[in-house]
């Protein structure tokens, strides 16, 4: 019995098993071998992790049960954490609009203004927050107006982006409409992109305040007020059970804050 | 008046319009019909502005405005909002930030000529497509044009509401504006336009 030709053709055309090319083998070693690297420079070791763990253990002894006797003041200092990312987040607005409208290509047709703003956005955003606040403090001194500051000048950044990216993708036909009318480019932008885009910038505002909220955290440990300043006091007193109630209010804020923020989000329908 | 003579225009190497030719005198109602890519959207957006002609001359007496297929009104913003921003041409900027009475005014006068005075304090985007393509016409109206282009207006459009843009479109032109319509049904074309001008793929 013979096959039929046709018959053969799909027996022959089952594809075979490849093995991966010399590519995808460079490419494992390559990766395997930053590993290596990145372990010695990290100086990981699980094994010092191990020796270590009595100093641990001690310290989970020492810090609980929990301090309560500071939850006043730390309930208190938790709300200036609060404030600090409150204004810096609003403060930045101003900054993050100007800048939006500027380096999106929605907005801004001069090539070198779209430059010029996206430069300054990669820089703010390129600066982490808590090196600002160091900076700031040696300005204005250890306290939650640094804190703001710093958060001010990265947030501007971050946001600007987000918000131009949002503008970026706002349908251009409502720009030409206007243009039509001889509408001029800020006219545009305030008539056909800003109220397109406005919930997506509210939803981007609430997740930065967000984000801020938590960051002005950090910035509390460099000696930017609020609760993280409290827990950086802690910790040097050697009064861990006092920074374990700290934490528990940290715990606090953060899910009242993103529990809020997410629903006004909802809201939104952002 | 409108009056186009040798409009060229190619985009990359490839020929689009090729000494495009269109008079069309007030009062008047023109249907631009052709096939898909025969150039009637980069004809009619040369005129406007939207695009740069590569040569030919465009005569425009007054103001053109222009109407989309996609409609492209702000749906978040009103009705009102949406003809209002039909002026912008002639407000300074410290004056549009919120639209002048005497412009409201205006415009109010705009969307009772289509039709949709009661409809003025709504968010476009609740309103239907037939609707929202009349509050673009009364866009082009605040924006005191004599000459209306539009590009597919009813193509999106269901029968009923194709009927009731073309009969206010073809008012218009009986009220002495210059209408030109690109259609895509020779019948709508048969039915209300003055004159129709086939235009050929380059
Ligand atoms: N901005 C543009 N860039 C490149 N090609 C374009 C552009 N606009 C239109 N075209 C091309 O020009 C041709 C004519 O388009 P268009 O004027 O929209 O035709 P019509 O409206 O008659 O269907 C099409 O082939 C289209 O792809
Ligand atoms: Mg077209």
């Amino acid at each position: 019995m013979t096959l039929a030709p046709s018959q053969s053709n799909t027996m022959r055309t089952v594809p075979r098993r490849r093995w991966p090319s010399a590519a995808v083998w460079v490419t494992v070693a390559v990766i395997l071998a930053v590993h290596v690297l990145a372990w010695q420079a990290t100086e990981f070791s699980p094994a010092a992790l191990i020796a270590g763990w009595e100093g641990m253990a001690d310290f989970l002894a020492e810090s609980l049960p929990p301090d309560l006797s500071v939850l006043g003041k730390s309930l208190e200092a938790a709300v200036i954490t609060l404030y600090i990312g409150l204004l810096g987040t609003t403060f930045s607005i101003p900054s993050a609009l100007v800048l939006a409208l500027l380096a999106s290509r929605a907005t801004t047709s001069a090539a070198w203004a779209q430059q010029a703003a996206r430069a300054v956005l990669s820089f703010l955003r390129s600066v982490p927050d808590v090196v600002f606040a160091l900076i700031f403090v040696t300005a204005v001194g250890l306290g939650p107006f640094a804190g703001v500051l710093a958060l001010v000048f990265h947030n501007t950044g971050v946001m600007g982006k987000l918000w131009a990216e949002a503008m970026d993708e706002s349908d251009r036909g409502p720009r030409d409409a206007l243009r039509v009318t001889g509408a001029s480019g800020p006219q545009i932008a305030l008539h056909a992109v800003l109220p397109t885009v406005l919930p997506s910038l509210a939803g981007l505002l609430l997740y930065r305040l967000d984000v801020n909220v938590r960051s002005s955290l950090v910035l509390g440990l460099v000696g930017a007020g609020g609760i993280g300043f409290l827990i950086n006091q802690s910790i040097k007193l050697f009064r861990f059970d006092e920074m374990v109630t700290h934490i528990l209010v940290v715990l606090l804020l953060v899910v009242v804050v993103d529990q809020a923020s997410a629903l006004v989000r909802k809201r939104l329908g952002a | 008046m409108l009056a186009v003579r040798g409009l060229r225009k190619s985009f990359g190497g490839r020929t689009v319009l090729d000494g495009f030719d269109l008079r069309v005198e007030p009062g008047e109602f023109v249907a631009l019909l052709g096939p898909n890519g025969s150039g009637k959207s980069t004809a009619l957006r040369c005129v406007v502005g939207l695009e740069t002609p590569d040569g030919g001359e465009i005569d425009v007496s007054g103001n053109a405005a222009m109407v989309f297929q996609k409609i492209h009104l702000v749906g978040r913003r009103t009705a009102l909002d949406n003809v209002c921003s039909g002026a912008l041409g002639r407000l300074p900027l410290r004056r549009s930030l919120f639209c002048p009475h005497d412009v409201r005014d205006e415009a109010m006068r705009c969307l009772d000529r289509v039709g949709l005075a009661d409809r003025a304090l709504d968010r476009c985007a609740r309103l239907s497509g037939g609707q929202q393509q009349r509050v673009a016409i009364a866009r082009a109206l605040c924006q005191r044009a004599s000459v209306i282009l539009a590009d597919e207006p009813v193509s999106a459009l269901d029968p009923q509401a194709a009927v009731q843009v073309m009969e206010l479109l073809v008012d218009l032109a009986g009220e002495g504006m210059t209408v030109v319509a690109v259609l895509h049904q020779p019948e709508l074309a048969r039915n209300y336009a003055h004159r129709i001008v086939e235009m050929v793929a380059q």
